[in-house]
């Protein structure tokens, strides 16, 4: 009896192993968050494109994606079924939690949403231009409260990036960290500080309503839904872009990373694909192979250098 | 059309055969999903949303709703027939709750529990139609000194959770505020208490915490007594409805707690949590049976239990009105209204009507359907106590760790589990209370952050906690809170020395 | 807490340890917080504090429980039965080692019959196989309808499929 429950459990398991087009995606973060969801949209359009056969997702949450990363790159190596969710948050999570597994112990293969971060003020304030709020932090750093989401994030490091390009000490910033965009929000609309910073998504309905103003974007690019400037054209060299990304196992050979790759791309050009970016609200900036490793690379240490500036990272 | 139109128009939509039977399955699914431990209404309306994918839009906007309402009210009937909260709000529920339930009390307990919400949840879901644009306004009012400020009259209203020692009431808070210390300061980026442990670094999970020292640390307990537990568990003693009594003493605490529950809800930085807190320190207080609190105070759950439905009903307020997700909940509410293609923010009210009425009258009837279907359940609720204790706590201890497993089921977090479990024993053994310990582990961080934000914003000038009539009365009535008893008890005894350095039993 | 005084542990010795348990948690709270750099910023408290303030309340309170002890003013607790301790403890760690190799419901049966032994029942004929059809039932409704991701191992891949 014993040996024909292990026999069918073989036999299950080779079966299971002859699909040569099963994924297991990571999402390094608990369930209903973003990566989550992007790993689980990620498995019903591959299953839904035919691209895989059967998807299944893991969640592995803790400490800004760090540590979901570091239990993928020992467990998945040379696996090219594994794949993981990752974003630009990774990049400073793991540098400011001293992460001993960074992207470069993973594959990454491609970039495939992203938003801006966008700068705001609530209606009333004085302040009408990017300008405008980056003279009143010359004259008195203190005097400019910020608030954005958690220390060491996405908006954090952007307000960095201005700061130092704009020639302002970036040590001397008054970030107010807030947890999650909700709260960040409402203090902003409700004047308790001089600007807000936070994905662009979540100002554009307080926007439209006409409680709020956006001042600048951070994409290298204007983003479509306000008429904002981006920062580059207002004269600072700043372009961030708060991304998500798939990565695959390290250790993978040519061919399996060319595989993985071919995938992914079949996947982000289908009309599945498109059809969740737009109920998700999701914009495309796919960019895949190397042209992502060299930008990855230039943003990596870009980030490494604002930390320092900031006093996040010794 | 005006307000009561839409609300009128919603409901006859709602009223229809197949829309109540919605109703009817969602309320089940979710009070059968949330009566978990464990598993709070976040987690069982993530797990649940699915199921609505296939209806159309209002069928599976009511279903929803149901199960929202479902999950909330599972929580608590396991909270007070086996002690073991599987979230915040749920804590002080069990605090009275559990020792009706083992007095044979148990079925008054839940009666009031599940009127109670009924309660709340129609006042706050009327609120949420009729006053949300004005109660919106007010909830922006707050920034990081008034909460700080509303942080430290939570502080002192649940030092009402204490028991009779100070000194232990004390030294279980300290232990959940060491606690909440550990993980990454999410102001500074700074990692504290985790030792170069990774998984530490996001903190202890409130969940994880809350389940060990009750679940993990009430199984514990019991099965270590030699002799069997005294106090022999009656399922039912009397009966199994509310007297004339408890009737007269639970209607001002649902109206109470409603009443402190829809505010504190609205705010975004407030939650079910705090109101659950405030609404218990307040009917202790105000209770003419002050004697009974701790040892089976009806006022105790209908109070909390209507605080912690309306806060709910509250969150939907900054949620509906500006877009706001300001709790894990409302997170994934948020994530099921975009499904219905319904898009929160300040114009939804305007641009959106028939789903809002449609959402808020599904709301109305979901609660209805709620009461419906409870009232009669809880002589069955009730039996849950029949059930042989190695059976009844093999089970719990099940479900206990599924929570925990279906979160994140790392090592790291189940060890956590099982020390916080023989932590809850060693405090239970040695009559520390357990409620402060996790009320430590929640306020802590959030009165230390609304600090440390309001002191940044005012570049380090302490009299910002002070300088708006709004948190300066906050502060004003807290130490009112805290320095009144302290004079009366020296005035009257003489012994507050003596009280805060040993008092026990 | 009740319990004749003579037939429990000393009073006095339990507080002492309670009181020393308290003291090393505020230690090293202290110790904790004298390593963190000052980053008060414009609040001008920083990370530090909290944790210091926290560490000094923890020390207050363990001499304040000395003080109550010498007042003898600690009830003392009925005496307490180490083998179901032992037991849930045991059925607990069995489970976290488990889970990741046998998956949910090898792990999670164990765990059942381990604490039904705690409470008295420890025919595990009876016991192992009820925990294990319940943890099977759980992995099913959760795992399967409910996407919930529980770990599994073989045995929930033979009954309900990859």
């Amino acid at each position: 009896m014993k040996h024909a429950l292990l026999g069918a459990a073989f036999a299950v398991a080779a079966a299971t192993a002859a699909f040569a087009e099963d994924y297991m995606i990571m999402a390094p973060a608990a369930p209903g968050g973003g990566w989550d969801s992007t790993a689980r949209t990620l498995q019903e359009v591959m299953v839904a494109e035919g691209i895989a056969g059967n998807v299944q997702v893991q969640n592995v949450p803790g400490a800004g994606g760090t540590v979901g990363l570091a239990q993928f790159a020992s467990s998945a190596a040379g696996d090219p079924t594994q794949l993981i969710v990752g974003g630009y948050v990774m990049v400073g999570a793991i540098l400011t939690n001293a992460s001993p597994v960074s992207l470069a112990d993973v594959t990454p293969i491609a970039r495939l949403t992203g938003e801006a971060v966008a700068i705001a003020v609530p209606a009333a304030s004085e302040l009408q231009t990017i300008q405008d709020l980056v003279e009143k932090m010359k004259a008195d750093p203190g005097s400019v409260s910020w608030a954005g989401g958690s220390a060491g994030g996405v908006d954090h490091i952007t307000v960095g990036l201005l700061a130092k390009a704009a020639g302002v000490d970036p040590t001397k910033i008054n970030y107010v960290a807030f947890s999650g965009g909700g709260e960040a929000l409402a203090a902003i609309l409700g004047n308790q500080v001089t600007a807000g910073i936070s994905g662009v998504g979540e100002f554009l309905p307080q926007v439209e309503a006409g409680t709020m103003r956006i001042l600048a974007v951070s994409t290298e690019a204007r983003w479509p839904g306000t008429d904002a400037p981006t920062l580059m054209e207002s004269g600072y060299d700043v372009a961030v872009q708060n991304w998500r990304m798939i990565a695959a196992a390290p250790g993978l050979t040519d061919e399996q990373k060319a595989a993985v790759l071919a995938d992914i791309d079949t996947l982000a050009k289908s009309e599945g694909w498109k059809a969740a970016l737009a109920s998700k609200n999701w914009a495309d900036t796919y960019l895949a192979g190397a042209e992502f490793e060299a930008q990855l690379a230039k943003e990596v240490e870009a980030t490494t250098a604002i930390l320092k500036d900031i006093g996040l990272v010794q | 059309m005006s307000t009561f139109e839409f609300l009128l128009q919603g409901l006859g939509t709602a009223m229809q055969p197949m829309i109540l039977l919605y109703a009817l399955i969602g309320v089940t699914l979710g009070t059968a999903v949330g009566v978990l431990p464990g598993i709070g209404p976040a987690l069982t309306v993530a797990l649940l949303l699915p199921v609505t994918y296939g209806l159309d839009p209002a069928g599976s906007l009511i279903m929803f709703a149901g199960i929202y309402y479902g999950g909330m009210y599972g929580g608590s009937t396991t909270s007070i027939l086996l002690n073991t909260p599987g979230e915040s709000a749920s804590i002080v529920t069990a605090l009275e709750g559990n020792r009706m339930a083992k007095a044979g009390r148990g079925g008054p307990a839940l009666a009031t529990a599940a009127i109670g919400s009924f309660v709340a949840g129609l006042l706050a879901t009327l609120a949420l139609a009729f006053l949300a644009p004005h109660i919106v306004k007010l909830a922006l009012v707050f920034g990081p000194r008034e909460y700080f400020a509303l942080m430290m009259l939570a502080f002192v209203t649940v030092s009402a959770a204490f028991g009779e020692s100070t000194l232990k009431g004390l030294t279980s808070l300290f232990i959940g505020l060491g606690l909440a210390t550990i993980g990454i300061d999410s102001l500074t980026g700074q990692a504290r208490m985790s030792f170069g442990v990774p998984q530490l670094l996001d903190g202890i999970e409130v969940t994880t915490l809350a389940v060990a020292m009750f679940a993990l640390g009430e199984c514990l307990f019991v099965a270590a007594q030699t002799h069997g537990l005294d106090d022999k568990v009656e399922a039912i003693k009397g009966s199994v409805r509310m007297t004339a009594a408890d009737w007269k003493r639970s209607w001002p605490a649902w109206l109470r707690g409603s009443a402190i529950g829809f505010p504190i809800g609205a705010m975004p930085a407030g939650g079910a949590d705090i109101a659950s807190f405030l609404s218990y320190g307040t009917e202790k207080r105000m209770s003419h049976h002050p004697e009974e609190f701790g040892h089976g105070a009806i006022e105790g759950v209908a109070g909390p239990e209507a605080a912690n439905n309306a806060a709910a009903a509250g969150t939907l307020v900054p949620l509906l009105t500006l877009g706001l997700p300001t709790t894990a909940t409302a997170a994934i509410m948020l994530a099921g209204f975009q499904q219905f293609g319904l898009q929160p923010g300040p114009l939804l009210f305007a641009t959106a009507p028939q789903l809002v009425w449609g959402l808020i009258a599904s709301l109305l009837i979901a609660n209805v359907m709620l009461l419906v279907l409870n009232l009669p359940l809880i002589r069955f609720w009730v039996l849950l106590l029949r059930i042989p204790r190695p059976w009844l706590y093999a089970g719990i201890l099940m479900f206990a760790t599924l929570g925990t497993i279906g979160v994140n089921p790392s090592a790291v977090e189940l060890s956590m589990l099982v020390i916080f479990g023989f932590l809850g024993y060693g405090l239970r053994l040695y009559g520390y209370p357990i409620a402060p310990v996790v009320v430590g582990l929640i306020l802590g961080p959030m009165a230390e952050q609304q600090l440390r934000r309001a002191l940044s914003i005012s570049q380090g000038d302490w009299t910002t906690l002070v300088s708006t009539p709004l948190s300066a009365t906050l502060l004003g009535i807290a130490a009112l809170a805290l320095i009144v008893p302290m004079i009366l008890r020296l005035r009257g005894k003489g012994q507050v020395l003596t009280q805060i350095a040993g008092d026990s039993d | 807490m009740t319990g004749t005084p003579g037939t429990g542990r000393s009073p006095d010795g339990a507080a002492f340890i309670i009181a020393g348990l308290l003291a090393v948690f505020g230690a090293v709270l202290l110790w904790d917080a004298s390593l963190i750099p000052d980053k008060g910023g414009y609040a001008g408290i920083g990370p530090a504090a909290m944790p210091k303030v926290v560490g000094w309340g923890l020390i207050a309170l363990a001499a304040a429980t000395v003080a109550g002890a010498f007042k003898g003013r600690l009830a003392s607790v009925p005496r307490q039965n180490p083998v179901p301790l032992l037991l849930i403890g045991a059925g607990l760690i069995a489970q976290i080692a488990l889970l990741h190799v046998a998956g949910f419901a090898l792990a999670t049966g164990i765990l059942f019959a381990a604490t039904a032994a705690a409470f008295g029942k420890r025919n595990l004929i009876l016991t192992l196989p009820l925990g294990y059809a319940l943890a099977f039932g759980i992995y099913g409704i959760f795992d399967g309808l409910l996407q919930l991701n529980l770990p599994g191992g073989w045995l929930e891949t033979l009954i309900y499929g990859g």
